[in-house]
């Protein structure tokens, strides 16, 4: 433990602790509500209704685990880059502490009242302002340790934390207000709903994501990335398109051609930083034997597959934002799939790659089992491919045995999140009793 | 020092960028939106809701129908809506304008309901509809078949829904 | 995972130290700082990327503005449907409604000198159009006569004409010819049906830039009594 992690330790551990819990639990909601949509279903209780099991999943997965891991993994990482040292730690953990109990609340209370109309934002109106208050306490850390750094160095990594972490708390205040406490009029609702999801997946979710790549494809490596340069453009260009790709999930809808039109655009544009963040990243990872060396690191290995899938989801959703393929994709489970794609197969793949690496480095330990890391990979993996495998295979029309290949996937998530979960509450608990007796990991 | 600013500060911009442009853009401009008649001197639409429907709505969204039913008709060149019989005209934001929370939907898995009221022709068929194992949890009838208070303002509710009117945006053909 | 990976995973040299197998994080930020700072001074040598970047934020701009421009009927905030009739999205109110009253006002500004405001021509140099068998039946045929005018020899309510007639609808919109239209073929005792804008926008179209006609031209296109 180098002098960075030590006082990270307390809240980082609560943090990732209740990540891995909020994994688990938002798998096994979405195993329930795939149950669900077998021919058998599960029975008629209120609570097991199909979209409460769904918003529950969601709500779960993005702001508990996505959330909490990435409270714990962004602090970490800009603390490592800026050599910046926590002092007040505590207001990390009451931040959290907080952000855990609104989000348990929200949670019953989706499955016990029911979800809002809005993926994302289907909380009592009450819990908005707390989680809003806990993400400033928790999520902002990384913005402190880079204004703080005593070097004036730079690295793209940092950028693309901090922004996340600004991005947020805006998107989330503004989204609260427009949709929850004063809501606009009619359709302006769901304009401003779809701004909000797509502001936390590509700019929250997806820009920490591509931060963990920017630091782990060039440490693990250990060579700069591939036309390094351009890899400011790239940000820039991400953080300014990503928000105006929204409304492309509006096509066909009763909003003004002009907003659909501005969403067409945007999901078309964003191509330009994909291209370049491709050619950062990819680009580097592509010469002189990269790949191999990155299935050879365990960190590297998910986080190449998370950027690739990030990358190509992005690419599909431009492909998909043309108005005649819209025509027929749009209502189908394509867009169950291309979620899937980059929240899970993209974003949560760069958060166990960084997970990997952060977590014996915190707690002074190292991961216990093998043979569980072994298993997280394998089941997560063929889990990721079967959900959006049978989510694309259902476009046309849904089948029950897709449906059974959906529910199989979400058991086999299940089961890798279950190796992950365990392990890491090894690694977390079990490493501060030697602090200096394993080599830590990278 | 000067790059922590500019990072900030230009992370928060390209955030509110879309939101100023696309949400109070749109706010702009149907923000005042309200009822109106087709033509002049006929009635205003979209109508008044039933006071059950608007308790039924509360069922809706309580119960997540959202999650597999959506509340749109997209034009004739954009998708088979129209063409499948949904709906006689695109949906516009006017049809919305007296909704409190908008149940636009994103993603069916049962058909669309925009224009179910007109659909469905009587209570009875409503009623089976909802019977439907797919639509078991949280409906309940009692021995004899009958609904319970909730599960009849949710039929109100959705017999309400009906887009079946000339609109100045969009005229029935 | 393979023994070997497995080996290697646990194994990884402690952090710090740019070891053979990973750079430490300030050797990393230092490179990447390095890199950054020697661009932004004129590079030596010459370097297509940069210059590859320009180009294609061009095309992309140039892309993004043009289709804005067409898929978004003037940021009109009651355009919902790509292929509903632009006119309908242009013209005050969505809906149409052909308006007498508003036809008489254009009607007296753009036909009057001519036809008059009695609808009954000037013997031998304006023909009639009040009960005249031209302005009732097909609109097409009122429409076509506003649109690009007419000359030549013709024959109305027994008296002949040999008159030239501009293009008078030239420089008006469609909602406007149509209420002018409405106008003359429900005035001066002519009960024909109200011309909706939309008829208006389809022939404007199908005529494209065509000249004048000649009355025997319309007559083949659109017989009278009809
Ligand atoms: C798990 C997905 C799912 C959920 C959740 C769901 N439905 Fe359905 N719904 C369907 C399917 C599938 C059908 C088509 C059933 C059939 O045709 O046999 C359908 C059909 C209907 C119909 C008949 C539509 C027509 O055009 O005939 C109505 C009405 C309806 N649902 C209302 C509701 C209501 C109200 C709720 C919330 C309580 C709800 N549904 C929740 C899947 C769902
Ligand atoms: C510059 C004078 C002039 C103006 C202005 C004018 N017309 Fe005419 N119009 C004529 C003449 C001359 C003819 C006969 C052409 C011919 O002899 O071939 C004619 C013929 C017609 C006819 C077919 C013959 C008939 O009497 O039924 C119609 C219909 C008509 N005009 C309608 C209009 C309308 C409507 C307007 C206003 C938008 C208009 N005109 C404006 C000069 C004019």
């Amino acid at each position: 433990m180098s002098r960075i992690d030590a006082p990270l330790r307390v809240p980082f551990t609560l943090l990732f602790g209740s990540a891995a819990l909020w994994l688990t639990l938002a798998s096994v909601f979405s195993l329930l509500a795939k149950v669900q949509l077998l021919p058998s279903g599960l029975g008629a209780c209120e609570w097991f209704a199909h979209g409460r099991l769904e918003a529950a999943a969601r709500n779960a997965f993005v702001y508990g685990w996505a959330g909490n891991a990435l409270f714990a993994l962004n602090l970490w990482l800009l603390s490592q880059l800026g050599r910046f040292e926590i002092r007040n730690g505590w207001m990390a953990a009451i931040g959290g502490l907080f952000w855990n109990l609104a989000l348990t609340w929200c949670t019953v209370s989706v499955i016990v009242h029911g979800p809002g109309a809005y993926a994302l934002l289907d909380f009592p109106a009450g819990a908005g302002p707390v989680l809003a208050v806990s993400f400033a306490l928790a999520g902002l850390w990384p913005v402190v340790a880079y204004a703080k750094r005593p070097t004036g160095h730079n690295f793209a990594a940092q950028w693309f934390v901090v922004g996340a972490s600004v991005a947020f708390l805006l998107a989330f205040v503004l989204a609260q207000v427009t949709v929850v406490w004063a809501p606009a009029s009619g359709v302006v609702q769901a304009v401003a709903h779809s701004w909000y999801v797509r502001s936390v997946e590509l700019l929250w979710l997806g820009g920490s994501a591509l931060g963990f790549g920017y630091y782990f494809v060039s440490k693990v490596l250990a060579r700069p990335l591939h036309a390094y340069y351009l890899a400011s453009v790239a940000f820039w260009t991400y953080f300014l398109f990503a928000g105006w790709t929204a409304p492309a999930a509006l096509i066909g809808s009763p909003v003004p051609l002009w907003v659909q039109s501005a969403g067409v655009v945007g999901c078309v544009m964003m191509l330009v930083p994909v291209l370049l963040i491709g050619l950062n990243l990819l680009g580097a990872l592509s010469k002189e034997g990269g790949w191999s060396r990155a299935w050879n690191s365990t960190s590297l290995r998910f986080i190449s597959l998370g950027l690739t899938s990030i990358l190509a989801s992005i690419v599909l959703a431009a492909w998909s934002s043309d108005r005649a393929v819209n025509a027929a994709l749009r209502f189908t489970s394509f867009s169950e799939g291309q979620g899937v794609l980059l929240l899970y197969a993209g974003v949560t793949m760069c958060v166990f790659g960084a997970s990997y690496a952060a977590l014996p480095r915190v707690s002074g330990g190292r991961w216990p089992s093998a043979a569980a890391i072994h298993t997280h990979f394998w089941a997560s993996l063929l889990g990721a491919v079967g959900t959006v495998v049978s989510a694309f295979a259902q476009v046309g029309g849904r089948s029950p045995d897709w449906a059974f290949v959906a529910a199989g996937s979400s058991a086999l998530l299940l089961l890798g999140h279950l190796a992950f979960a365990s392990n890491a509450f090894a690694t977390l608990i079990g490493g501060g009793e030697s602090p200096q007796s394993h080599p830590a990991h990278d | 020092m000067k790059n922590f600013r500019y990072l900030v500060l230009g992370a928060l911009v390209a955030t509110a960028l879309p939101f100023t442009g696309l949400v109070v853009g749109s706010q702009a401009q149907l923000g005042s939106l309200g009822r109106a008649p087709a033509e002049e001197g006929g009635p205003l639409m979209p109508p008044l809701e039933p006071g059950q429907a608007v308790q039924g709505r509360e069922v809706y969204l309580s119960l997540g129908c959202v999650s597999c039913h959506t509340q749109q008709v997209r034009p004739a060149g954009q998708g088979r809506d129209i063409a499948a019989g949904l709906g006689g005209r695109p949906s516009v934001a006017r049809d919305y304008v007296l909704q409190p929370v908008v149940l636009l939907g994103d993603r069916r898995i049962g058909p669309d309901l925009a224009n179910y009221g007109s659909r469905a022709k009587s209570e009875s068929d409503v009623l089976a509809a909802l019977r439907k194992p797919v639509h078991a949890p949280g409906l309940r009838f009692d021995a004899d078949g009958k609904p319970d208070a909730r599960v009849t303002a949710l039929a109100a509710y959705l017999r309400s829904l009906r887009q079946d009117y000339s609109s100045p945006e969009a005229p029935l053909k | 995972m393979n023994d070997r990976n497995r080996h290697s995973d646990r194994n990884r040299p402690r952090q710090g130290g740019p070891g053979p197998e990973g750079f430490s994080d300030g050797r990393l930020v230092e490179v990447h700082s390095h890199i950054a700072r020697d661009k932004q001074e004129p590079a030596q040598g010459f370097s297509m990327t940069p210059i590859f970047v320009v180009f294609l934020f061009c095309a992309f701009g140039f892309w993004a503005g043009l289709y804005l421009t067409r898929n978004s009927r003037g940021f009109s905030a009651s355009a919902f449907d790509l292929d509903a009739p632009v006119a309908s999205a242009s013209v005050g109110p969505a809906v149409f409604e052909p308006d007498a009253a508003k036809g008489e006002k254009l009607y007296l500004a753009n036909c009057a000198a001519c036809h008059q405001p009695t609808g009954m021509g000037l013997p031998g140099a304006f023909p009639p159009l009040a009960n005249s068998p031209w302005v009732a039946g097909d609109e097409k045929r009122i429409i076509k006569i506003i649109l690009v005018g007419m000359a030549g020899e013709v024959e109305i309510a027994g008296a002949k004409y040999n008159g030239n007639m501009p293009n008078v609808g030239a420089a008006l919109k469609d909602a406007q010819i149509a209420h002018i239209a409405t106008y003359v073929r429900s005035a001066w005792g002519n009960a024909a049906e109200p011309v909706m804008d939309v008829s208006v926008a389809e022939v404007r179209k199908a005529l494209g830039s065509r000249g004048q006609y000649s009355p025997k031209e319309i007559l083949e296109a659109h017989p009278l009594g009809k």
